[in-house]
Order: C-alpha cells, then structure tokens, then sequence
C-alpha cells in the first residue's frame, strides 16, 4: 500500500493535492489517514504549501529512493521471511 | 598437564583466521542492511539485522576468552581471572543471547508482536550473561542458549507443519545456532572436542553464514 500511495504521487507529477490522493488510492478516510501519518513520520513524503495557501503532496528524496528499491525490498523480505 | 591441543600454537592461528573471516561477514550484513531498514523501517529487517551485529560482536569476545586461554597455557603467565576472562564470557553471552533472541524473532515477529521486544530480549540476555558471570562458567551459558535453540527448532517445527514447506533458512538459521554453541564448548574447562573437529565445525559454520551473506548480497548494493 505504501508503495501505491507513493506511485500515485510520482505518477501525478510529483505533486497532488490531499483529497485526490485520497480518492485514488480507494481507502478509507481513516486508513488513508494512517498511511499518509506513517509516510510523513518516515520521511518519505512531505506537504508543501503554494502561494495561495494550497496544499500539496510531493515525494522527498527518499520517497524516491524507496520506489526505486521497492523490488529488492521485496525480495529481501521474502527471501528471509521476515 | 593441559590439553595437547591448547598449546598448540596453530589452534590460535586457526582462531584468528576465523574470527576475522565470521566478523568481517557479520558486519558487512548488518552494515548492507542498513539502507533497506533506513529506508522502510520494517520491524523484521531490523531484527535480522541486528542479529549480526551482536554475533559479530560475540564472536569478538569469545576470541578473546579462547585467545588468553590459549596465551596463559602456551607461555604460563598469570592472568587476571576476572579482567580477561570472565568479562569476555559475560558479554559473549550478553551478545550473543541477543543475537539469537533477534534472530529468532525476525522468523516469527509478525505471529507474536511482542511489545517492546528490544527490552524483553535485553532482560533475557543480561539475566543468562549474570548466571554465566555469577558462576564463572561457560557451562551454563551454553546450557541456557541450548534452550533458546531448542525453542527455535520448535518454532521451525511449527512453521513446518503449517505450511507443509521445510524452510531452507531456518534449516540455516538452526545450524547456525548449533555451530555457536560448539564453538562456545571450546571455552568450557573439559574442552572434550577434538582441535581437527572444532576446526570442521568452524569451517561449515563459516559456510553458513557465507551463504546467508550471498543472499543478503543479492538484495542489496
């Protein structure tokens, strides 16, 4: 789930605002919330703030860096079965 | 007179030769690791983790109760008991307890969700390292971690007939434990296993973990 949160900001350009985030990656308000909570703590996503007081969701680096070794993550994981 | 084998200066030799190779391997784990539990701070890849670097570290302490072993028998000097060899059981057994505590909770943490589990492993490792330091014996240091690897191979057990499936890495894992433990009868007063055994062991051990390093390679950079 975290990596298709992700993706679907990558996919966005980089920048997506709150609500369509929401509605895209079909969870509950409060699953959604949970998930968007957890992204933040561990640094992978960050909020920005425009001229006009809009919100918006962009990937930091290692947001980036996560989507790049989401495979080898993966497949460490189930290679160890942890 | 001592064991032949103690005043043989090749066992120390051996003892370096090995040491360097198991704690080289066990730091370049818990060091390749590192970006992947930066990166997702998944409770199982800090365990596995982990794991190696207290063994990395039990290792260490355990050459240096073999090595002023070794040096008292072969050049009969006096040598402060409590400074330079029950200190090094201690925290042998304090690392190493850990290690195998860690190990084995990164194969079922998702079934258990212990709770503070570094604090609960911390408690377990401190009270076995106490038993070992309060009776000066490595006897019963191995005797309490032989009871942690029975538990593991329960558990091995247990997942066994779950999922129909013998898992190859906790075959691994259960050998692992095994070859510490045989490595830790060499510190043990009757040292009854043979110089050209210990060697053996030490050999297969350093496959062990040599392909558990091979695996962990695969994965990451």
């Amino acid at each position: 789930m975290i990596f298709d949160i992700l993706n679907l900001i990558r996919n966005h350009h980089n920048s997506i605002k709150p609500t369509p985030l929401l509605r895209h990656s079909n969870l509950s308000s409060q699953s959604f919330s949970e998930y968007f909570n957890e992204l933040l703590e561990k640094g992978l996503i960050k909020e920005i703030t425009d001229d006009n007081e809009r919100k918006f969701i962009t990937l930091t680096d290692k947001g980036f860096k996560y989507l790049e070794k989401y495979k080898l993550i993966l497949g460490f994981i189930e290679e160890f079965e942890l | 007179m001592p064991p032949f084998h103690l005043i043989d200066p090749t066992r120390l030799v051996v003892e370096i030769g090995y040491t360097l190779i198991i704690v080289f391997l066990c730091f370049s784990i818990y060091y390749k690791t590192r970006d992947l539990y930066d990166l997702t701070k998944y409770e199982g890849i800090k365990y596995f983790r982990i794991t190696f670097l207290f063994f990395g570290l039990a290792f260490l302490f355990r050459f240096i109760s073999v090595f002023v072993m070794v040096m008292g028998m072969t050049f009969d000097f006096e040598i402060s008991r409590y400074l330079f060899r029950i200190f090094p059981l201690v925290f042998n057994g304090y690392f190493s307890t850990m290690g195998i505590l860690s190990l084995t909770y990164s194969m079922i943490w998702k079934e258990l969700q212990i709770k503070h589990m570094l604090i609960v492993s911390n408690a377990i490792a401190i009270i076995i390292s106490g038993i070992a330091f309060f009776s000066r014996s490595s006897e019963i240091l191995i005797e309490a971690q032989a009871v942690l690897l029975i538990f593991t191979i329960i558990m091995a057990i247990y997942f066994y007939i779950r999922s129909r499936k013998i898992s190859q890495l906790y075959i691994l894992y259960v050998l692992f434990f095994l070859f510490w433990l045989v490595n830790q009868l060499a510190l043990g007063p009757r040292r009854f296993i043979p110089f050209e055994f210990q060697t053996a062991f030490q050999l297969i051990s350093i496959a062990v973990i040599g392909i558990i390093y091979q695996k962990v390679s695969k994965w990451t950079i």
